[in-house]
């Protein structure tokens, strides 16, 4: 409490207490909610990174099997399809993992899709992976 | 919609997913192809050559039919797709096909001498539902226009296609594009009631317009706004005479001309007018809802022939598409 000050400065402590809690109140939900923020964003960028990583581990997987499967097939048909797969598999492998501030990001993920696509439809196999109409599709 | 072939045949989808060849006053129906479609089909593309029908339709699928001596024989099913094909469209060399669909994709097809058809691209580059796709009169360019209020170019380059421009401007969904004779320019007709040209300036050119790489720019230079009051469905450049027509929901067919005296960098088009007094610029549909087709013919022989079909669906009043007949 001051001592020196005069009568004046202690009214004004009373009168502007409730103000001064404002902003005390306001400072401590700031801090917290940035806190929660942070929280929330890691837990949805993880869960989002896993998702793409998924998709995207699911597409190389699909592709190296089956350019193993097409290797002992050396007709004009099939180079289509190698260089394709071929394709595929060097975009994957070109894509920027540890760097989610990218700015190509969704661009090159909407063309890995794209080829992925393309690859299905050349062997002829369904983009979604449905096993006749009782199975599920596989999403991610 | 309407397809234009060699003046041979006509094709008309209506919703209920078949293709009736050429129904309308001193035609008659050579074939019904029910046996392909599911759903509606929004669309009929003849080959340049002339042999095939292609029809994309709302079950997601397109398929390519051959002209034989006793009818259409279905050659094969596009699929790949995962729902509606809004559009088919064949590039002039007759080798390859663009697919468009409200799955935001525009898929690029290649046919061989063997009649197999295999899929060369698939182009996520829209945003949104992609309404139309056109093919560049003598290059090897693709347009798609869609409700991302965009217009988007494609083009292949190192084996692979890539969208090599995007058209922004307008200010709600693009139904439509059409190239004139030289494919130097590109017309646009959107929901936001405007006809946009463009026109592409390479790099280095005389004007001074920047361009990035290797790739042209597509700059906006003209802008019809203020003659229509509904959305604009369709829009269709005269390889002839140079002239535009545009289909729009408030029942009426426009058809505009380049001004004589035009910039080429900024070209001015006006309704087409004539001085006699009772010739209409503005054509009004008067058929009634089960013709198919009405073909309307200004009074001036030296203008062009305008054809047009009622959009058979909810929008009944909209003119979609128009067309000219060369």
């Amino acid at each position: 409490m001051a001592v020196a000050s005069p009568s004046s400065d202690l009214f004004d402590e009373i009168v502007m207490a409730e103000e001064r809690f404002h902003g005390e109140g306001y400072q401590e939900g700031y801090a917290e909610g940035s806190h929660v923020g942070v929280v929330e964003g890691r837990r949805y960028g993880s869960l989002h990174g896993a998702k793409i990583g998924s998709e995207i581990g699911c597409y190389l997987g699909f592709a190296l099997t089956w350019q193993c499967l097409l290797q002992k097939c050396t007709d004009e048909k099939n180079s289509k399809k190698i260089r394709t797969l071929d394709s595929l598999i060097g975009m994957i492998q070109k894509f920027p993992y540890e760097d989610p501030t990218y700015d190509k990001l969704q661009e090159d993920l909407e063309k890995i899709r794209g080829k992925f696509k393309q690859v299905c439809s050349m062997l002829n196999i369904q983009s979604d992976f449905r096993i006749g109409t009782e199975r599920s599709s596989l999403t991610f | 919609g309407l397809g234009r072939g060699l003046g041979r045949g006509r094709g008309l989808s209506p919703r209920v997913g078949t293709i009736l060849l050429s129904p309308g006053p001193g035609w008659s129906c050579r074939a019904v192809l029910d046996e392909g479609h599911q759903r509606t089909v929004r669309r009929v593309a003849w080959s340049p050559c002339g042999s095939y029908l292609a029809s994309a339709s709302f079950d997601a699928t397109t398929c390519i039919w051959k002209k034989q001596e006793d009818g259409f024989e279905c050659v094969t099913t596009l699929e790949g797709h995962e729902n509606e094909v809004k559009s088919v469209a064949w590039a002039p060399s007759g080798t390859l096909l663009a697919t468009c669909s409200r799955d935001k994709s525009v898929w690029v097809w290649e046919v061989d001498e063997e009649e197999e058809y295999e899929c060369v691209s698939v182009l996520n580059s829209h945003t949104q539902d992609v309404k139309h796709v056109v093919w560049h009169p003598n290059q090897e360019l693709l347009a798609s226009a869609s409700y991302d209020d965009t217009v988007k170019l494609y083009h292949e380059e190192e084996d692979d296609w890539v969208c090599c421009a995007t058209l922004e401007g307008h200010e709600s969904t693009v139904w439509s594009v059409a190239f004139d004779r030289s494919g130097e320019r590109l017309a646009s007709c959107s929901d936001d009631k405007t006809v946009r040209i463009w026109r592409q300036y390479k790099p280095g050119n005389d004007e001074g317009v920047v361009c990035s790489g290797t790739d042209p720019t597509w700059k906006c230079i003209c802008n019809l706004s203020g003659y229509h009051t509904r959305t604009i469905y369709d829009v269709a450049w005269c390889h002839l005479t140079g002239a535009l027509a545009t289909a729009c929901g408030d029942d009426a067919i426009r058809v505009f001309e380049e001004s004589a005296s035009s910039d080429p960098q900024q070209p001015t088009f006006s309704l087409a007018a004539h001085n006699s007094p009772d010739w209409a610029v503005t054509l009004h549909c008067s058929a009634s809802v089960l013709r198919t087709s009405v073909e309307a013919e200004p009074s001036r022989k030296k203008r062009p022939r305008v054809s047009f079909s009622r959009h058979m669906s909810l929008m009944a009043r909209a003119v979609f598409p128009v067309s000219f007949l060369e």
